[in-house]
């Protein structure tokens, strides 16, 4: 059996060891993108924040693709996927025949409409490579710009603060983390920014960048007119799916669509973590969760799948979890104010241990989402009760306490009275 | 393999075991010596409130797979061969939280530790007392505990005593003859309720 992953991020190396695991004589082609050996993109900010160093980042030992029998083609882009004759395109300008095709291969940073995009010192911060580039680039910055109050504009300003640095971040809706948190939390989380010399900006995008004699930038001009100094930039715009050289005969919405076992609508062909459109639990409809939980569920299924061990996959869960300064935040399922109408809303806030927390519950009284600010350490209990649809109705207020434990939720039969259900 | 086992209907709540727990991962590993410790030790089981306020003896499961692990960001998260139990390596641990957003029990914990490279936050949760079973002795946790909630022996031979004694609940012809599963816990939750009662709280 012929084995090949487009990808060498965490969902291919997690589906790579089900698939060893399960068939310990098929060969495992890797076709990576990227030259670093397989490696922690979250983690990517913390060498920008200078709280990681480059040998944390691996997530595999050094001789990981020998130790797999794998066979890895480094640097090397797929540029088509030839479905009848089953081989892959490379841009070397070989193919590397398949049996078994997964295609892991990962989301790509959002371009933005503004001139000049070009200019030196203008990331993305999607890869190793650029962040180290960012690093190289610290010791000129005085003011970095970050456009988008995303995960990747927050963690990048977030980096750039703790190394000292004036940010401005620019934000199209009122508050950082839209799309992860609602509004209370959202400011909570500005404000502590703001403590160490965030500047925040809603409402302006830009429109040009300027740069000096040498090709590095050094403005940008705002679309309201106004123009501003900065010496890096980070555009912070979301990711989209990297399926551009994938033809018509896999089926889209704005990823590649796949079914509960994770393979696509072409026969031997799977696809899983940023790139994979499966379902969302909370949502209950497709849904692409581009992050990095997920993409190791995923691998994990689909690799298992591939070697011939059927398993479902059971539906994504929107999840972050966030520590910044002295905030810690933890989020999963709907909680942002645009999705969440029709749904019950509890929430708690506590200023004196500077906590707060909500919880959303649909109609039937399960828990779709909820949003913790500090005391983060029962946000698994709620995230596994997110992800298992259970019912919350009655228990919600407790949830909300400082002394909620799994205990109080466990088994919601035993309290009713009756036999006290003991297996639990 | 031994393995600790809860039996949360005899948790009387006194919390001996976190403290137990907390001694056994000091620098010193006794009592006394722990708490002019600096940092001071964390326990890794927590005796929450269950829904009637009776204690909840709440410790790792070190599930296979374990979500924490496979939430891991770098990798910390590990199995020990042989022990059935999942540590944390506090040399590669960030600090992230993924293990918490992770864990379906909510066991794992932030804090200093005496094995932990100094001043460093890390991941801390039960550790099974590696280093006391590798002397021969048992959890500390389970060497505390008076009423029996945790008990330290092979699982399979837990599972069917358990099963015995749920089918003897139920399933006897005669219902006198039935043993009740656990006539103390209904007595606990009995009092509980009412003394909630009482104080005009309403749980």
């Amino acid at each position: 059996m012929r084995y090949v992953i487009i990808g060498n991020g965490v969902a291919g190396v997690t589906a790579a060891d089900a698939m060893r695991r399960l068939d310990p004589e098929g060969s495992i082609t890797f076709i990576a993108r990227e030259n670093f050996s397989p490696y922690c993109r979250p983690m990517i900010s913390n060498i920008l924040a200078g709280t990681a160093e480059l040998d944390e980042l691996p997530i595999r030992s050094d001789d990981y693709y020998d130790a797999l029998g794998a066979r890895a083609l480094p640097g090397i882009e797929a540029t088509g996927v030839d479905t009848g004759r089953r081989e892959v395109a490379t841009s070397n300008g070989t193919t590397v025949p398949y049996d078994r095709l997964l295609i892991a291969s990962g989301a790509d940073p959002r371009r933005i409409d503004a001139e000049n995009l070009e200019l030196e010192n203008i990331f993305f911060m999607r890869t190793v490579q650029e962040v180290l580039g960012m690093v190289r680039a610290l010791p000129d910055t005085e003011h970095a710009l970050v456009l988008g109050g995303g995960l990747v504009g927050f963690k990048a300003a977030y980096g750039f603060l703790n190394r000292g640095k004036k940010v401005t971040m620019l934000i199209r809706s009122g508050y950082p983390l839209s799309f992860q948190v609602d509004e209370t939390a959202g400011g909570i989380i500005q404000s502590e920014l703001e403590r160490y010399g965030l500047e925040v900006r809603t409402g302006v995008e830009v429109t040009a960048f300027e740069g000096d004699e040498s090709g590095r930038v050094r403005g940008a001009t705002l679309s309201d007119g106004t123009s501003m100094d900065c010496d890096i930039v980070v555009v912070g715009k979301g990711v989209f799916p990297a399926r551009s050289y994938l033809g018509q005969e896999f089926q889209t919405g704005a990823g590649i669509l796949v079914n509960d076992y994770l393979t696509t609508s072409v026969p031997d062909v799977w696809a899983a973590g940023d790139i994979a459109e499966h379902r969302d639990v909370a949502r209950r409809r497709p849904w692409l969760n581009p992050i990095w939980p997920v993409a190791v569920e995923m691998g994990r299924v689909a690799g298992s799948n591939m070697a011939g061990h059927p398993m479902r996959y059971p539906g994504s869960l929107s999840r972050n979890v966030i520590r910044i300064f002295g905030i810690d935040v933890l989020t999963a399922g709907i909680v942002s104010p645009r999705e969440s109408e029709g749904l019950r809303t509890v929430s708690h806030r506590d200023a004196r241990r500077n906590t707060y927390r909500k919880l959303l519950l649909d109609d039937e009284g399960i828990l779709v989402g909820f949003v913790l600010v500090n005391d983060i350490e029962q946000g698994g209990v709620l995230m596994n009760m997110v992800r298992d649809r259970r019912w919350l109705n009655g228990l919600a207020e407790r949830a909300l306490g400082p002394h909620f434990n799994v205990g109080q939720v466990i088994d919601t039969a035993y309290s009713s009275g009756g036999s006290p259900a003991l297996v639990r | 393999m031994k393995q600790v086992i809860v039996h949360p209907e005899r948790c009387v709540g006194c919390m001996q075991c976190m403290m137990a727990c907390a001694a056994a991962h000091s620098k010193s590993e006794t009592l006394f010596g722990a708490l002019t410790e600096d940092p001071l030790p964390a326990p890794r089981i927590h005796v929450g409130a269950g829904p009637e306020d009776e204690g909840f003896p709440n410790r790792c499961r070190h599930c296979d797979p374990a979500p924490c692990q496979m939430g891991c960001l770098p990798g910390a998260i590990y199995r020990a061969k042989g022990t059935n139990t999942v540590l944390v390596d506090y040399d590669v641990c960030i600090n992230c939280a993924s293990c918490a957003m992770a864990c379906p029990y909510g066991v794992i914990r932030y804090a200093e530790d005496p094995q932990a490279p100094p001043g460093k936050v890390v991941a801390v949760k039960c550790d099974n007392c590696v280093h006391r079973q590798a002397r021969g002795e048992i959890p500390a946790c389970v060497e505390m505990c008076k009423v029996g909630a945790l008990t330290f022996e092979e699982p399979t031979a837990a599972m069917k005593r358990r099963t015995g004694e749920v089918a003897a609940s139920f399933s006897l012809d005669r219902e006198a003859d039935r043993v009740p599963l656990a006539a103390t816990w209904e007595l606990q939750l009995e009092m509980k309720r009412r003394a909630n009662a009482l104080s005009g709280r309403d749980v």
